[in-house]
Order: structure tokens, then sequence, then C-alpha cells
């Protein structure tokens, strides 16, 4: 199977400040390899197999050898794609990358992290190039022409058949264990990655989405105790016996 | 133009996704799923109309996706919600992409003024509240809680029989999806419906500090549950204990988590947790933005201070 493995196409939400104003300071303010990424390139690389390929696909100013240095082949990134607010918008520049790759080979299946951040960026591109999609997946594997995935919705674990080509929506179950050591990063960043601009694609990059206010929220996180433990501990029991719990 | 439509493929966050909707206008329920589901979206308070996809039990929600846009564009919903579970999302983004909606996520509220679409959303992993604007039409997927109020007034939980709205029957050709097999998921050993949890994660430094872990679930009465790398890579605690985005998901009254950073993929299984608390040594822990009350300390000292003063 030929399968391309769509990665950081988002900015990382850790590399983000929020001032008390409500500003929002990217101090990291790169496309980044989101959380579920990993875990999209591992599913990318067990359906292609060893007779198959894994194409990677970014955009914007991420650096494509992440995934390069994780056994991907080849890389296509599409320049000038910024982040975007309306995930209708990231779809789009992925579905125009999407078709200019299979401009030169069929591809049977997209894999796409599944964001928390951004829920519909994974569905959106599937219903814009037109195939059916499975999102919340946690493996997948080859059969017989079709693709067959694992994901647990609701306390129930379900295997689903599909068709290809299809778009996968894959969720990470834990954060990467195995990242690639320096090695394989240094001969990631000599491969050959192609480059296509937006506009040469012909997709019309625009934000339906306008911000018109950022706050922080009232809550922001928990009661904290500090200091002697003992102290600790009785606050933190007097607190969870004022809400009930115990 | 249609007002709203809400997607449903479970019950499960319905009455807050037709409240959130209902800021848009009349709501209208597209229920791919069984007849039960048709029936709680009839009973849901705000919602007009209620159109039933029926699917069989082998056709995951997923298949009727290109068939729902084929309607959606005759005549196409101003808004669209759905939950974040990835069935509703699969129709979503399928609605969306046909009408030429704009998408977004964590979605807490919806007005509508005039031809624009007004959104209150929860973005940065809970860390910024948003308001932003958009030209109809807008596809959102509404943030966990959303909607949801408490109390005898609450949609849904209402002692008293709401009359239900009609439930209008459409035939859609699936696409080739099918579900190969269903089964529930191992069963948690008692964590799943325990009342109180005590979790561990990488905080715990060896095996044998389990006992002293045994002695605070003892006096509290909780059942011991962990973060997947103390199931998966350790095997300290069995993993049908582990709590997480492809583990347990759990409703106790209280979670106490003991030594676990507060990754996302462990938090989506404790969403339903009534208080959570922490203890951990790093002040700067995503867990304590999760957590309803932290002690910051080292568990070691934390944990025999919480057993002493419950035994007290």
């Amino acid at each position: 199977m030929r399968v391309v493995a769509v990665y950081s196409w988002a900015r990382d939400v850790t590399g983000a400040v929020v001032l008390a104003d409500g500003t929002v300071d990217w101090r990291r303010g790169r496309m980044a390899p989101g959380e579920d990424d990993h875990a999209a390139v591992a599913v990318a690389q067990a359906l292609a197999g060893d007779a198959g390929a894994v194409v990677g696909l970014t955009v914007g100013d991420a650096d494509p050898s992440w995934a390069l240095a994780r056994g991907v082949g080849e890389a296509l990134r599409v320049t000038d794609v910024p982040p975007f607010a309306d995930e209708a918008a990231t779809a789009a520049a992925l579905a125009a990358g999407v078709r200019h790759l299979a401009g030169d080979a069929p591809v049977d299946v997209v894999v796409i992290g599944d964001a928390e951040e951004h829920p519909g960026v994974g569905v959106t591109l599937a219903a814009q190039l037109g195939l059916p999609v499975l999102a919340g997946v946690v493996a997948a594997a080859a059969d017989a022409g079709r693709v067959e995935v694992t994901r647990r919705v609701d306390g129930v674990d379900e295997r689903v058949s599909a068709p290809v080509p299809v778009v996968l929506v894959v969720a990470a179950q834990a954060a990467e264990t195995k990242a690639p050591g320096m090695k394989e990063l240094l001969a990631a960043r000599k491969r050959a990655v192609s480059t296509v601009g937006a506009a040469e694609l012909g997709i019309d990059l625009a934000d339906a989405v306008t911000t018109e206010a950022r706050r922080r929220p009232e809550l922001t996180g928990a009661e904290l105790f500090t200091g002697d433990p003992t102290d600790a501990a009785r606050q933190l029991l007097a607190a969870l016996r004022s809400e009930g719990v115990l | 133009m249609a007002e709203a439509w809400v997607l449903a493929t479970s019950v499960a966050g319905l009455p807050g996704l037709v409240q959130v909707a209902s800021g848009a206008g009349p709501v209208t329920v597209v229920a791919v799923g069984q007849r039960a589901l048709a029936d709680a979206a009839s009973a849901a308070a705000g919602a007009v109309r209620v159109l039933w996809v029926e699917t069989s039990a082998d056709v995951p929600a997923e298949a009727v996706a290109g068939g729902l846009a084929d309607l959606a564009q005759q005549d196409p919903p101003r808004l669209v919600l759905a939950t974040a579970a990835p069935a509703a999302r699969a129709l979503l983004g399928a609605v969306a992409a046909r009408v030429g909606a704009a998408v977004l996520g964590g979605v807490r509220e919806v007005r509508a003024e005039g031809a624009a679409l007004v959104v209150e959303r929860v973005a940065l992993d809970g860390a910024v509240l948003e308001t932003v604007r958009t030209a109809a039409p807008l596809a959102g997927v509404v943030a966990a809680g959303a909607g949801e109020m408490s109390g005898p007034g609450a949609p849904g939980t209402s002692g008293t029989p709401v009359p239900g709205v009609p439930v209008d029957r459409v035939e859609l050709a699936p696409a080739d999806l099918r579900v190969v097999e269903r089964r529930d998921a191992a069963g948690g050993g008692g964590v799943t419906d325990a009342d109180r949890v005590v979790s561990v994660g990488r905080g715990v430094r060896a095996r044998a500090d389990l006992d002293l872990v045994g002695q605070l679930t003892a006096a509290l009465g909780a059942e011991l549950a962990c973060s997947m790398p103390v199931a998966d890579d350790l095997g300290w605690v069995p993993k049908e204990r582990y709590v997480g985005r492809s583990g347990q998901q759990i409703s106790p009254r209280l979670y106490l988590a003991l030594g676990i950073s507060g990754m996302p993929q462990h938090m989506e299984g404790v969403r339903g947790a009534r208080v959570v608390a922490a203890v951990n040594s790093d002040p700067q822990a995503p867990i304590f933005r999760h957590a309803d009350y932290g002690v910051v300390g080292d568990l070691y000292e934390v944990v025999p201070a919480l057993v002493a003063a419950l035994r007290s």
C-alpha cells in the first residue's frame, strides 16, 4: 500500500503562554509534531509493510525531517501555509498536498493524528478528498486489499473494515517511547524533501474565522496546598470532606 | 437556510449539544444509530425535529457520512454541532466540507448576530477562552461538558417527562464500511464503578512502594488504578486497571492521582470524575491544570501523612 502520513500541521500548544490579559505569546511558534503524530506514522508504516511505501506530508514552516528520522522514506512540504483558526482551511491545504502526491502514484491510505486541540481537521480532510474516514483509530492492518482498524469507543473495543482509499485519524495511546537517536536525526536531515507552494497547488488560503477576544479562564487549575506535608495532607482532606467525596 | 443541526451517534452529551446549538436557532437532531437514540433525541429539551437514520449493528455510523452530506446540501444548516466522538466527527466533517462550513473545536456557546455566528470556545488545552466570529455556516465540535447545566432545570435530567418531538425516518445508502467485531472492553477489576480511586504514575519509584499506596486505598476505601506506563512498561498494576484514552474511562466521585504528570492521554480517562486531586512534586505538572485540588510535595511524605490523618 502507498500511505501518506500527515504530520506537524499545527503549532504545539505547549509552546504558547497565555498572559494575564489573555494575549497568547507563542514562544515556539513553528508548526510542530502533535502528540498523536508518532502513532500516525507507526500506523502508516504498519499498513505499508515491506512492499509498500510511506510518504510524509507536512505544511508551513514545519521541520520535515521529523518523520524522515522515524523511517519515512520521503516527504513533501506545502510551504506558505500559516496556522489557521478555521480547521477547514488547514484541511484544505493538506488535501491539496495529498492530491499533489496522488498525481505521482495512487494513494491508498492517508493517516493523520487525532489531535484533541484540532478535532475537525482529519475528518474534514477526508471529506474534502471525498474519502471515507475512521477516527479514534489506535491500530490498523492491511487485509486483502482493505484496511482493518482497531479502536475503543465508549468502553467498547471495535474492529472496523474499510475499503481503500480511506483516511484514518489516529489517536496515540501514550507519549512516544522510542525517539530516534542522533544518528537517525542527522541522516534524516540529509534526505531530500520536496516542497510546493500553496499557490502552485491552486488553493485559496483564507481564514473564515476571526478571533475577537481572548481571556484566561476564571479557574486556572487546582487549589494547591504546599509546605509541610502533614499540614498539606490535612488541608487536602478538609477540602475533600467539604466536597462530600470522603 | 435551516437553522441548527446536531449530529448524534450516541446519547452521551446530547442534551448539552442541543442546548449549545439552540443559540443559533431551532435545532434539528440528526440521530444516526438505533431507535433508542432517536427516542432520546426526541425527548431532548430544545430540539424541534429529529431526523433518524437507522444503521444496523454491523454498519458504523460513518458509513452514512456521504448520504448525510447530500441531505445537508438540500437545505444547508447554518450551524452543525457534534461531540468529539469519532463517528459523530466523521459525519460533521462530511457535512462541513459539503456546505463549505468553517470548522472549529472546543465550542462552548454559539449565538447568532445577524448573518454571522459568534462562538465562545476553549483553546490551547483549556488555557484560554476565545470569542471568535465567522460567517455561517459553521461546523463545531463541542468541548466536553459544554451546555450541561446541573440541577432540576437541566435538560434530560428532569423528572417530568418532556413531550417528544416528531421523529422523521430518513433512508441513506451506507458506504462499504463494516464492523467486524465489537465487544465490551476488559473489566476494570472494580475500578470502573468505584466511588473513590487512587491512581499511581511514574512518580512511584519501586513496585514495593505500592504497599504504601495500599495503606492509603484501604484508609480511603478506594480502588487502585494507574497511568499507562505503570501497567504497560513496568507491569506493576494489572492492565485492566490503567486509566486513559486507550484504557479505562472512569467516573468516580474522587480521583486522587499520585505522581502522575497529567498527559492528555491520561486525563481523557477521568473526565467524568467529580473531584480530581493530585500529589506531585512538580508544581508545573500539567495535572495541576486539570485537578480541583493538589498537594505540591513528595508523595513519599504526603501519602503517609494522608494515611495518618485519615486514621486519626
